[in-house]
């Protein structure tokens, strides 16, 4: 659970997050969520309900890979990377996402 | 389509994936309580904070999981799973719906296979639907309506037809022949066709290897020819007789003891241009003179009609064009081919009668005559076969249904709903049918070629390509969705339409009406299992009343061989010396009782011979066109060697030869017919024959009726002619003739050899073919004794589903009324009063189910009407019968379980709840 509706109304937001998380450096799930809260100052909190369904989803369609590996504090936890295909979807997503933001505050700024 | 594969990766390791993910979440889990014993909370509460912050991980789990699969499918591919398990769990159940499922859809897929070769499927040519044949006009209220049954034609008119290109875009002449292959003594029978130049052009047909001939090799067309004929093989006699090998070409073949060089192979598909035949080689027309010699078709005074002609169409036209068009140039062709030797009135008759031509598949070749009917009737009878099979599948699931009531309550009570469980029910029903449907698959393909190869006779033999193909797959699936519609829907909805609340009730009182469904089904399977049985009897009856037919002469012991002086050298009038000498050596056999020739034999299935008779002296007035009578050109002693009685006058004798005074022998049916019956000895007859009007006949002899050609009709007027005094007018019939051996005591089949090393002392150059008349009279009921077997054996095995299921239903009723009834047998009613009330309600049902079953078989009755013989199709008789014995059937169908439920002591009966 946590406040994610507003993630609900655009939806591919999340994966869009994800991917730009996972963009730096490998990281696992729970990581993914974690640093999403950080940078967002605690606006963002995603649940596991939505977030490794989308993690499945990118996996599906091939943006990003998981492997198993060592956690820090030595679990087994799978970590995701962007792939080549997925980083280049980054910058896909991120202009729609940009062209969409720009068409909402049009509308809402005309009177 | 990445995606669907790793769509498909995930299906095949779910199972792996799923624990990864279980892993993965519970990582998570861990790392949210680690952080908040960071926090400051000890492990406890940590633990139960971070659960319920981390919320519900099944529903975590399930949600990653449908990104991969659809929930739909997953819920499909539940069902499935469960469904095989539960019919796992009744096997005994499931076999009996399996069997009896694959009975039926295995019957249906078969006789469709064959209605589809014989009936439906096309010639394997280019664009068969532009082909038409030449066919007979439909001539209404003529005694034999030939119409749509291909013609025959003589060269001569063929040849008016090539001269004239422009009537259609191609147009092909063809005969099937027999022909022997090699020479001399050491001969191979083969099936044989003599084609057009055009044959292969128009028809469209490649030639595997090599060439296919054209105009370019007849040398009187183009003066290149001149060297050996060609000749074209099929893909099935190359394999037989090369081996399927390369150098077959350029190989030169003996037929008919005539050298042919091999030039091409046809493909494997292409069986020739009429379906149900097929072919070994085809040969052209220009060669025939080279066989034939002087009774070559394309001699001028030929009056052979062997050619069947074929037309493509243009473009445009359509067949009734196409036959106007040819009908505009009719009078030509006509004037121009009439026959010198046709008298009057057949010389009118032939310049009006007019050319028509129709399409392929609407004309009456003499397969689809020969076996359309039958083929229908049989499939109108799996179809209800299978219509019982569905009823009883049907009961059975219902019953199930009812005993899984607690399961299904269960189910609806934890949420699922009524369609999530019709959606079950219905897995289970398609998944016996995809099991009956395999194995009926199965099934069929073994039935269809048992069925053919019983149906085809050496006289008419079938070939047909029986591989499975896209329609045949498809009818059976379809066949197998619509028992599934059937049997499975109904029950489904049923079942599923239960309250949540049922699950709490250990004994619910339902008033259940699902007895009024099964009863219902029970009624309609009992009503088809009567006209099932009622056909059957019907169509057992007639091929019994056939094999009892009084012939006419005694069919045992006697042997037919077929003399073919047609290869050999032997000089055309020097033929009916030569057979009168091979006779004259066998009857001197020991072993032989009698010998005679005969230019028929007596079950002949072939054209048979036709004799216009002008006049009768003293009988009555015959129209213009004369009478028709049956004709036998027979030896002396031929009504001896038959057994036929004759009834006054005398038998041929020696001295009716040429040039002694024309003799003639007639039978009952004959002086009946054109005499009403007076005594003929000593009449005289005037025959039509071809060139001068003979002679009148004296009639020196009357004999006793005989069956000729089928023995479905009633004996014909027949006239017999001495052999020895008609040899020059009926030569060209003459190239083949029957001696008829009778052996003096046992098997006819014993004398073979020795009749053929006979023969061989008299002339080496005859080709001979044994049969024994028993042989030939079964192979002409061959189509009613299959007939008979099958819808025999249909009609038993509806007999029995219609028995189970009343079985079933009686069971399941006499169990309900368990308390009643042990309450009445405390009270003390007998055993048998218990019986006989089970039995009356068990008799409305079956009287019930045989009233509408007699009313329907009254109205299917008429459908087979032309199949039947002796037999009216209302025969009350086979009616009667038909209904006892479902009677009967039912009656010890419903007894067993009434008196099982009488035996049971009532206390047992009382306490059970």
């Amino acid at each position: 659970m946590g406040r994610d509706e507003s993630l609900e109304l655009l939806p591919g937001t999340l994966e869009l997050l994800i991917l730009k998380t996972l963009a730096g450096d490998a990281q696992h799930g729970y990581g993914i969520a974690q640093r999403l809260k950080m940078l967002s100052d605690e606006v963002l909190q995603v649940g596991e309900s939505s977030l490794y369904p989308a993690l499945q989803r990118l996996l599906l369609k091939g943006w990003v890979k998981a492997e198993w590996g060592a956690s820090e504090n030595n679990r087994r936890a799978r970590y995701y990377t962007l792939t080549a295909v997925g980083r280049k979807q980054l910058a896909v997503e991120r202009d729609e996402f940009d062209r969409l933001i720009l068409a909402i505050h049009k509308v809402l700024n005309t009177a | 389509m990445r995606q669907t594969l790793r769509r498909l990766w995930f299906v095949i390791r779910h199972r792996q994936l799923d624990d990864q993910l279980a892993e993965e979440l519970e990582f998570h889990r861990a790392m949210k309580q680690r952080d908040m014993e960071a926090g400051g909370l000890d492990t406890t509460d940590a633990a139960f904070a971070a659960r319920r912050a981390f919320g519900s991980g099944a529903l975590a789990h399930d949600q990653a999981r449908d990104a991969w699969v659809p929930r739909w499918l997953q819920g499909v591919a539940q069902d499935f799973r469960l469904a095989s398990r539960v019919l796992m769990s009744a096997r005994l159940v499931s076999a009996v719906a399996i069997l009896s499922l694959a009975l039926g859809i295995g019957a249906n897929t078969a006789i469709f296979s064959l209605v589809n070769s014989l009936l439906l499927r096309q010639l394997p040519v280019r664009d068969p639907g532009r082909l038409a044949l030449l066919v007979e006009p439909a001539r209404p209220g003529a005694a034999d309506n030939f119409g749509g049954v291909p013609s025959r034609l003589r060269y001569a008119v063929w040849d008016q037809i090539v001269r004239r290109p422009q009537l259609f875009d191609g147009a092909i002449a063809w005969s099937s022949t027999a022909f022997h292959l090699g020479a001399g003594t050491d001969t191979e029978p083969i099936d044989g066709v003599w084609a057009s130049d055009a044959f292969f052009d128009v028809l469209g047909v490649p030639p595997v290897i090599g060439r296919t001939f054209s105009a370019a090799d007849n040398p009187i067309l183009s003066d290149g020819g001149g060297g050996e004929p060609v000749a074209v093989i099929s893909y099935s006699f190359w394999q037989r007789h090369f081996g399927g090998a390369a150098d077959a070409l350029g190989r030169s073949i003996r037929v008919d003891a005539v050298p042919f060089t091999v030039v091409g192979v046809t493909p494997p598909e292409f069986f020739g241009p009429e379906i149900g035949r097929r072919f070994d080689v085809i040969v052209p027309l220009w060669a025939e003179p080279r066989v034939h010699g002087r009774e070559s078709w394309i001699a001028p005074t030929s009056l052979s009609s062997p050619l069947t002609v074929m037309a493509r169409l243009k473009t445009d036209q359509t067949a009734e064009s196409a036959s106007a068009a040819l009908r505009g140039v009719q009078p030509h062709i006509r004037s121009a081919t009439v026959p010198e030797s046709y008298p009057e009135p057949f010389r009118s008759q032939w310049l009006k009668d007019p050319l028509t031509l129709m399409s392929v598949s609407a004309a009456s070749t003499s397969i689809r005559r020969q076996y359309g009917r039958p083929l229908l009737t049989i499939m109108a009878v799996v179809a209800l076969v299978l219509l019982i099979a569905c009823g009883n599948v049907a009961n059975l699931l219902l019953a199930r249904a009812t005993a899984r009531r607690h399961e299904l309550s269960v189910r609806r009570a934890l949420g699922a709903s009524r369609w999530r469980l019709v959606r079950q029910l219905l897995a289970e029903s398609a998944l016996l049918a995809a099991v009956a449907s395999t194995l009926g698959l199965l099934v069929a393909s073994w039935a269809s070629r048992v069925l053919v190869r019983q149906l085809s006779t050496d006289a008419s033999p079938i070939f047909l390509d029986l591989s499975m193909n896209a329609r045949v797959v498809v009818f059976t699936v379809g066949v197998a969705v619509t028992t599934v519609l059937l049997f499975g829907v109904l029950p489904a909805f049923r079942a599923s339409g239960i309250a949540p609340s049922d699950a709490l009730k250990t004994h619910t009182a339902t008033t259940d009406t699902r007895a009024g469904v099964a009863n219902g089904l029970v009624v309609a399977q009992v009503a088809l299992s009567v006209v099932l049985v009622a056909t059957s009897v019907l169509l057992v009856r007639t091929f019994v009343s056939l094999t009892n037919r009084q012939l006419g002469f005694d069919p045992n012991r006697l042997l037919v061989v077929n003399l073919s002086a047609q290869p050999t050298a032997i000089d055309p009038n020097q033929r009916v010396t030569i057979y009168e000498r091979v006779r004259d050596a066998v009857a001197h056999l020991p072993g032989v009782a009698a010998a005679s020739l005969g230019s028929n034999t007596p079950i002949v299935t072939g054209p048979m011979l036709g004799q216009p008779i002008k006049a009768v002296s003293g009988g009555t007035p015959l129209p213009p066109r004369g009478g028709l009578s049956a004709l036998n050109l027979v030896s002396d002693g031929w009504f001896g060697t038959l057994t036929i009685p004759i009834i006054s006058g005398r038998d041929f004798s020696e001295r009716d030869r040429e040039r002694m005074p024309p003799v003639a022998i007639v039978n009952q049916a004959f002086a009946r017919r054109f005499l009403n019956g007076a005594n003929p000895v000593g009449h005289t007859a005037n025959l039509f024959l071809p060139g001068p009007p003979p002679p009148p006949v004296e009639i020196v002899g009357l004999v006793a009726d005989s069956v000729y050609g089928t023995l479905r009709s009633p004996e014909p007027a027949t006239i017999y002619l001495p052999l020895a005094q008609l040899s020059e007018v009926a030569s060209p019939f003459l190239a083949s003739v029957n001696l008829t051996v009778r052996a003096s005591r046992g098997s006819p089949a014993l004398l073979i050899t020795s009749v053929a090393a006979a023969i061989g002392g008299v002339s080496s150059g005859l080709t001979l073919t044994f049969h024994t008349l028993n042989d030939q009279l079964d192979a002409s009921l061959a189509q009613e004794r299959v007939l008979a077997m099958l819808s025999g054996f249909f009609g038993g095995v509806a007999l029995l589903l219609a028995a189970l299921g009343l079985y079933g239903v009686t069971a399941y009723a006499v169990a309900r009324r368990r308390m009643e009834i042990g309450i009445r047998m405390a009270l003390g009613a007998t055993a048998g009063i218990i019986v006989r009330t089970v039995l009356v309600r068990v008799a409305v049902l079956v009287g019930t189910g045989v009233a509408i079953g007699a009313l329907v078989s009254l109205w299917t009755s008429r459908f087979v009407a032309a199949l039947l013989y002796g037999l009216q199709p209302r025969d009350p008789a086979t009616l009667v019968g038909a209904a006892a014995v479902l009677a009967a059937v039912a009656a010890i169908a419903a007894w067993l379980p009434a008196w099982r439920a009488a035996r049971v002591d009532p206390a047992i009966a009382l306490r059970y709840e």
